[in-house]
């Protein structure tokens, strides 16, 4: 009578709970993280006077802004002005509902999963969620009532929908290699071919990176937040909690397209060439290495690369990022699922 | 477009050469010198907090002719000795208002005593105080005792009493040479 | 008033935007007053003042080697120069010819600040255009020439180096060791500045085309510095009206082609590696002497009025100094900002850009707003 409930509607719960939690933590210490190497890159170190080497700085980050004076500028459509932050970090941590980082594994008898639903069409809910958080930008420059706002929320609003094309695009490519739409389904599908889908494809690899570094905001495609010419783009009049809710919703954000980019191509929780070296990676030497910490690995990596980006390269104007968008990579991806498709066709028979 | 250019354009060389730019840094040594706990010492010439002698100090107020913002106020009196009803000039005052100075050191090349009365000390810049207006208001004793300087290890303020052979606290490592320093008299 | 129609739907307005003078980007105070057309720019214009101290009318009440200090803030990143300036019109007022060695010091002193005041010029640059690491490189050059010009003078940005007749001092001991080692070890980091940006396809497209300016608007403008030079004028005052032995050092103008802003960053890049060569040469043969000419105590000036200028890291910075018989104290003294010259092409130059575009071209022009303003 209670296995049921237990498996359904306990366990679900706790899994939500803890997932919802550990986010919040990696995201609190992704900003601290993201200080440091930043800052070992460019001959400095980052904070470290905060606790020991500066890991207590995310909490007193937490504190300043929950202290800070929650502004409403005077004109400010008030509702509006409340929803956007909302409407921005909501949608990026309803996504992980169905994001999966590891094998599902017993406890005392009840299968526990590593994500909270493996649905058919995972992909598409990833998709469609995430784009929800448009609205709350365009909302969000319109509500403060300034100018440079503004420009900021229709510039983002016309990057990230601009983008979000060649990224459908570079995904189909994968669905075409994997043939199903779920998550769990595509990791599968990259231990049954024995290799990553990042080597046959590579282009499609490529074109997902970069639309998914424009899709979250960040350097090169950072102009809606360009401090230089816009000083904070449409979260320029935000402070306190509100601002705290863009700020985590950014680097959600490039957890979710980081995540994203290692189960589509990089094979999730799986080591490399995990058929080929099976052997290997069953022995009793590598064994104890949960598939988790492969998934982490990889995270880890795609997010140092987003910090390597930002440190690195200049910001594209706002006509040549669209230019970038749609006269380079849509026709790239087009061209890219056309080959991808081929080779399917010739490989599979 | 040729083949080779259009890989060019797709694959971007010149940005993963900045990306090896910045990655590389990662291993290098940082600048960054944790101040308080390590501090860097500032050169022998470096124009610092005042250092004021009032006994070779001989009130011609050259000094505050000299200081282009007219931060050095003078005042003196003369006082006969009643013994032997000699007058004798004293300095009453003979203040500096420190937040407005520019650390020129045009009163240091004014000062006609060798060595100058007035000075500017190598190795003190950490004055900062909390409150401007007093704070950084230096009168004569306080000139003296550098109340709220610190001065960098081994400079003396001018109640400690200075090193007779450096007396400026700048251990000067060149000799001047004959002829060199403006103002000098011919032969 | 009465066929005053409503403005319907498809009427569109231009939207007035102030940027400044409160902005990361505009280098100082300054304001400049863009009227929008959607993202392009239909007019700009640059409204300053916001910085003005009122350093002529200081100059008329203080004497000659008292207003040195006060040269040293106008143009506060190159400090230097404007010393050198004001030294070299008074020597020319007075008929005081500077020792060599006291030249060659000042030389060298001039160099370092061009190179320093370029690396400022290239980090807020990549900075305004989106690439934030530069500036930590080269803070980390600029640094290392500071200290230098520390232990020569005691100060690291007012520096107060020169004096009417020469220089104050003579080199510390194991200055020029110092200078050398600097000097041989910079032209690899413009390499490494050059790796980052030079050919990145990113910064290419952010500054090619844009802000550009013909040689003959440059000229009629009366633009001087890396921007005159950007357009391919090749006027550079220590080669055209060389002051304080510049004659006998060997270096190179390099001039631009297209006249827009990656033209002006290469020419500051190659400029540097002059810079680099001109202090190689005069650390080689710098000359043993006195550091200063006879000069009295008390500089009295002639009847008559003198325009001296230098080639300042920004420009030609002109100061043009009328005096009175016996007088201690110029009677004017008016100085030539090259930002305030630079500045007034702005309007041209950014006129059918998009507003990403002005903070790259006023990054370019490198105006400093100390000097502007004064």
């Amino acid at each position: 009578m209670t296995d049921p409930i237990i498996r359904f509607v306990v366990i679900p719960l706790i899994q939500t709970v803890v997932i919802l939690l550990v986010l919040l933590g990696i995201v609190a210490y992704l900003t601290l993280a993201e200080r440091k190497v930043l800052a070992w890159m460019q001959v400095r170190i980052g904070p470290n006077r905060v606790g020991p080497r500066g890991l207590l700085q995310p909490i007193a980050d937490v504190f300043k802004l929950f202290a800070k004076e929650d502004l409403t500028p005077a004109r400010a459509e008030r509702f509006v002005f409340l929803l956007a932050p909302i409407l921005i970090f909501v949608p990026s941590f309803l996504v992980w509902a169905v994001i999966p980082f590891g094998e599902t594994f017993t406890v005392a008898g009840f299968p526990i999963t590593p994500f909270i639903a493996d649905i058919n069409i995972a992909i598409l809910f990833v998709l469609g969620v995430s784009s929800i958080a448009i609205y709350g930008i365009i909302l969000g420059g319109w509500a403060s009532n300034n100018k440079f706002s503004l420009m900021g929320g229709l510039r983002s609003a016309a990057q990230l929908v601009s983008y979000e094309v060649p990224l459908g695009f570079a995904v189909v490519s994968v669905l075409l290699m994997s043939g199903t739409l779920s998550l769990v389904g595509i990791v599968e599908a990259q231990r049954d071919a024995g290799i990553w889908f990042f080597l046959p494809g590579i282009l499609g690899f490529g074109i997902y990176f970069i639309c998914g570094v424009a899709e979250t905001n960040r350097n090169p495609f950072d102009l809606p937040e360009a401090e230089s010419e816009l000083v904070g783009g449409f979260h320029t009049e935000y402070s306190g909690m509100k601002f705290a809710f863009f700020f985590l919703a950014e680097y959600m954000n490039m957890l979710v397209v980081s995540s994203l980019a290692v189960i589509l191509f990089f094979g999730g929780w799986l080591p490399p060439f995990p058929n080929l070296l099976a052997g290997l990676w069953q022995s009793s030497l590598l064994s104890w290495i949960p598939p988790f910490i492969w998934y982490l690995i990889k995270v880890m990596a795609f997010i140092f690369v987003y910090i390597w980006f930002r440190g690195t390269f200049p910001r594209y104007r706002f006509d040549q990022l669209m230019a970038v968008g749609w006269k380079w990579l849509l026709p790239l991806s087009l061209a890219n699922v056309l080959l991808v498709g081929v080779g399917v066709l010739v490989l599979k028979g | 477009m040729r083949l080779k250019d259009f890989l060019a354009r797709l694959v971007p060389v010149d940005l993963f050469k900045g990306l090896a730019v910045t990655g590389g840094y990662l291993l290098k040594r940082k600048e960054t010198v944790q101040y308080p706990e390590k501090r860097l010492e500032p050169s022998d010439r470096f124009r610092g907090m005042f250092g004021y002698d009032s006994e070779r100090c001989i009130d011609c107020a050259l000094c505050a002719k000299a200081c282009p913002i007219e931060i050095i106020y003078l005042a003196d009196k003369v006082e006969i000795n009643p013994e032997t009803k000699k007058k004798k000039k004293v300095i009453t005052r003979y203040d500096i208002d420190v937040k407005r100075c520019m650390f020129c050191g045009l009163c240091e090349e004014a000062c006609p005593t060798e060595p100058p009365s007035i000075w500017l000390t190598s190795k003190t810049y950490e004055g900062a105080v909390y409150e401007r207006n007093e704070g950084l208001y230096f009168d004569k004793q306080r000139l003296f005792t550098w109340q709220g300087v610190r001065a960098f290890p081994g400079v003396r303020s001018p109640a400690e009493g200075q090193d007779p052979k450096d007396p400026m606290g700048r251990k000067p490592t060149s000799e001047p040479t004959k002829g060199d320093a403006p103002g000098e008299k011919e032969p | 008033m009465s066929n005053h129609t409503p403005p319907s739907l498809f009427d569109v307005e231009e939207m007035e935007l102030s940027f400044g003078p409160q902005h990361p980007a505009t280098h100082g105070v300054l304001r400049v007053q863009l009227k929008l057309d959607g993202e392009k720019i239909v007019d700009a214009k640059p409204i300053i003042g916001y910085l003005h101290r009122g350093t002529e009318k200081l100059f008329e009440t203080m004497p000659f080697p008292q207003c040195i200090p006060h040269t040293d803030r106008m143009d506060y990143v190159a400090a230097a120069t404007n010393n050198q300036g004001f030294c070299v019109a008074m020597e020319k007022l007075l008929g005081i010819t500077i020792p060599p060695r006291a030249a060659y010091i000042r030389m060298m002193l001039a160099e370092l600040q061009r190179l320093a005041s370029h690396l400022v010029w290239l980090a807020t640059h990549a900075i305004d255009i989106g690439a934030i690491t530069p500036f930590f490189y080269t803070f980390r050059e600029r640094d290392a020439i500071l200290d230098l010009f520390e232990e020569y003078c005691g100060a690291r940005l007012t520096l107060n180096t020169m004096k009417i007749g020469g220089v104050p001092f003579d080199l510390p001991a194991g200055w020029v060791e110092r200078c050398s080692a600097l000097v041989d070890g910079f032209p690899a980091h413009i390499d490494e500045y050059e790796e980052l940006l030079t050919n990145n396809r990113i910064w290419k497209k952010r500054t090619i085309g844009i802000g550009v300016v013909s040689p003959e608007d440059a000229i009629d403008w009366g633009l001087t510095g890396p921007p005159l030079r950007g357009s391919g004028v090749q006027w550079d005052i220590r080669k055209v009206f060389p002051y304080d032995r510049y004659n006998e050092i060997d270096f190179e103008i390099p001039i631009g082609r297209n006249g827009d802003t990656y033209d002006r960053y290469l020419v500051r890049m190659v400029e540097m590696r002059q810079s680099v060569r001109i202090l190689r040469q005069c650390l080689d043969r710098l000359p043993e002497g006195p550091v200063i000419a006879k000069v009295p105590k008390v500089l009295r000036a002639r009847d008559g009025m003198v325009y001296g200028s230098v080639e300042a890291p920004k420009g030609e910075l002109g100061y043009f100094i009328v005096t009175t018989d016996k007088a201690t104290e110029p009677y004017r003294c008016r100085v030539r900002p090259p930002s305030f010259v630079n500045l007034q092409l702005l309007p041209d130059m950014v006129r059918g850009h998009l507003v990403a575009d002005l903070v790259a071209v006023i990054g370019t022009l490198d105006i400093v707003l100390g000097e502007i303003d004064r």
